[in-house]
């Protein structure tokens, strides 16, 4: 199924994440553990389903295809969808930001008692 | 190498079972080499610590790039199935798990699902058209519960495979989207899963269709096996049958050959007929003559004949259907006028007609159904007092 704008999958935006370097499929399973700080250890049919959803859908591109090694970039389609799936993310940490204060108010509140 | 072959379970899309299912064969020696379309074939060798994994592909042919990826991560191509592929890795590999996002995994599904679906729908159009022509058919037949009880219905084995078709393809497409529902929740598919029971459940199902489509393709053969005609004796038989001599009650009657087929006198035999609706059935005609004595008109020497049609039939609420349908079948439509139904104690239904010399009686009680017709000068009574004692035998 093609990617229609919308909240991505977490595998599809760390493989677009990690597409921000071109890269080959060898080495892009390593890279997504990277750049998620080794909280993702994306499975190889995981990432293979994703690569071949997301270039269907015209986010990445093969920039390198030589039948055997396939280096894959991510396209200015891409970048938006990225970019706005971060924009999405954002929104939700920051509106996630009263929690931050509920904890605020409690230690506060605990100190008044002390 | 010894191949053993295990009967493939439908329910092919059920994915965490058939992976544990092949992983615990593995443990027993039996390791997956092909997955036929009714078999399961397995290769037997020493037992083996193995993981499996079934994997919905995107394209017709499963790509060298996925192959080489996955073998990259440990994972060893085992075989295809329609749209799903089966890998294995030992576990001393210590492999990763070929899926770790199951939304993704939900995706990988969904070409299957509309594929699925589709078929689904068009089998369901396709057999309920058919089961509204079998319909059509039976109603626009005139006597339908005639036909049903004596098994002349359209033959059923074709239907069956279409029914059990549409069945298991429904049962995939349900099966599928649920899969697919719970995968788009975020469930990851147990690799674990107990398969015990879904195999038992499906191996059940699949032996009853088998059987019932063995019964129902047998079920013409049984009956042409079973019919048997005999020559109507001269004494009594144990046949509830209503006997020419007990009507006539003359001594001076003997018996009129009629055409002879092989041994039997046609004209004097009887015919034991066996269908589900109805296991005892029987077709029967006698002929007499009494010389010396001649028919009202002068038209000859006087000859009194019955035919007979008898049916113990295994529902009695279908005898008052069957006893109409008679009625049709032995064409009373021309002379319904003179149908005439009674009140008798010895009925649960009953109509007679009476046209000069011909009587025929339609009577049904319990699971007794019976057709008398008889040309011949005794009273109707004398009909109907036998008929009543035959009936009686297999009414119970």
């Amino acid at each position: 199924m093609e990617y229609n704008s919308g909240p991505m999958t977490e595998a599809m935006y760390y493989v677009l994440l990690a597409l921000m370097n071109p890269s080959d499929r060898y080495r892009l399973m390593n890279v997504i553990t990277e750049v998620s700080h080794g909280r993702v250890n994306m499975g190889p049919g995981t990432l293979y389903g994703v690569l071949v959803r997301i270039q269907k859908s015209g986010l990445i591109t093969l920039s390198e295809d030589d039948g055997r090694r396939k280096k894959y970039t991510i396209t200015n389609e891409g970048k938006e969808a990225l970019q706005s799936e971060y924009n999405r993310l954002a929104a939700l940490v920051n509106d996630g930001i009263i929690l931050k204060e509920g904890d605020v108010d409690e230690s506060s509140s605990k100190t008044e008692t002390e | 190498m010894k191949v053993v072959l295990k009967l493939r379970p439908s329910n092919y899309w059920r994915i965490g079972e058939h992976e544990s299912w092949f992983t615990d064969m593995a443990k027993e020696g039996l390791h997956l080499r092909k997955v036929g379309s009714i078999f399961v074939h397995f290769i037997k060798e020493k037992p083996k610590e193995t993981r499996y994994r079934i994997d919905a592909i995107h394209n017709k042919e499963i790509t060298f790039e996925q192959q080489q990826m996955y073998a990259e991560s440990d994972w060893s191509f085992v075989t295809r199935y329609g749209m799903f592929s089966v890998f294995s890795s030992p576990v001393e590999l210590n492999a990763p798990e070929l899926h770790t996002d199951p939304e993704e995994q939900a995706y990988t599904l969904k070409a299957l699902e509309k594929t699925i679906v589709n078929s689904a729908l068009l089998a369901t159009i396709i057999t309920l058209i058919l089961i509204g022509l079998i319909y059509f058919f039976l109603f626009v037949n005139s006597t339908p519960t005639l036909s049903f009880v004596e098994g002349e219905i359209i033959q059923p084995l074709p239907l069956f495979i279409i029914i059990y078709f549409t069945y298991s393809l429904i049962s995939a497409a349900v099966g599928i989207r649920s899969l697919r529902n719970k995968l788009k929740e975020g469930n990851a598919i147990d690799h674990a899963a107990p398969w015990k029971r879904m195999r038992k459940v499906n191996l059940l199902i699949s032996n009853v269709f088998i059987v019932l489509a063995i019964v129902t393709a047998a079920i013409p053969y049984i009956q042409l096996g079973m019919k048997e005609t005999l020559e109507m004796p001269i004494n009594d038989i144990d046949v509830p049958i209503v006997r020419l001599s007990d009507i006539e009650q003359s001594t001076e009657m003997v018996r009129k050959k009629d055409s002879m087929r092989g041994d039997i006198d046609r004209g004097n035999s009887y015919t034991y007929k066996w269908s589900i609706m109805a296991p005892t059935q029987y077709d029967a005609q006698e002929h007499g003559i009494v010389y010396g004595e001649e028919w009202k008109d002068a038209s000859g020497v006087y000859s009194p004949s019955t035919y007979s049609k008898v049916y113990k039939i295994i529902f009695p609420s279908m005898s008052e259907n069957l006893v109409d349908d008679l009625i049709e079948w032995h064409g009373m439509f021309e002379g319904k006028e003179k149908l005439l139904q009674l009140e008798h104690s010895s009925f649960d239904y009953l109509i007679i007609k009476e046209d000069d010399e011909t009587k025929e009686i339609f009577a049904a009680k319990g699971k007794g159904v019976m057709y008398v017709r008889y040309h011949g000068y005794a009273e109707m009574d004398i009909l109907l007092k036998n008929v009543a004692q035959q009936i009686r035998l297999i009414g119970e």
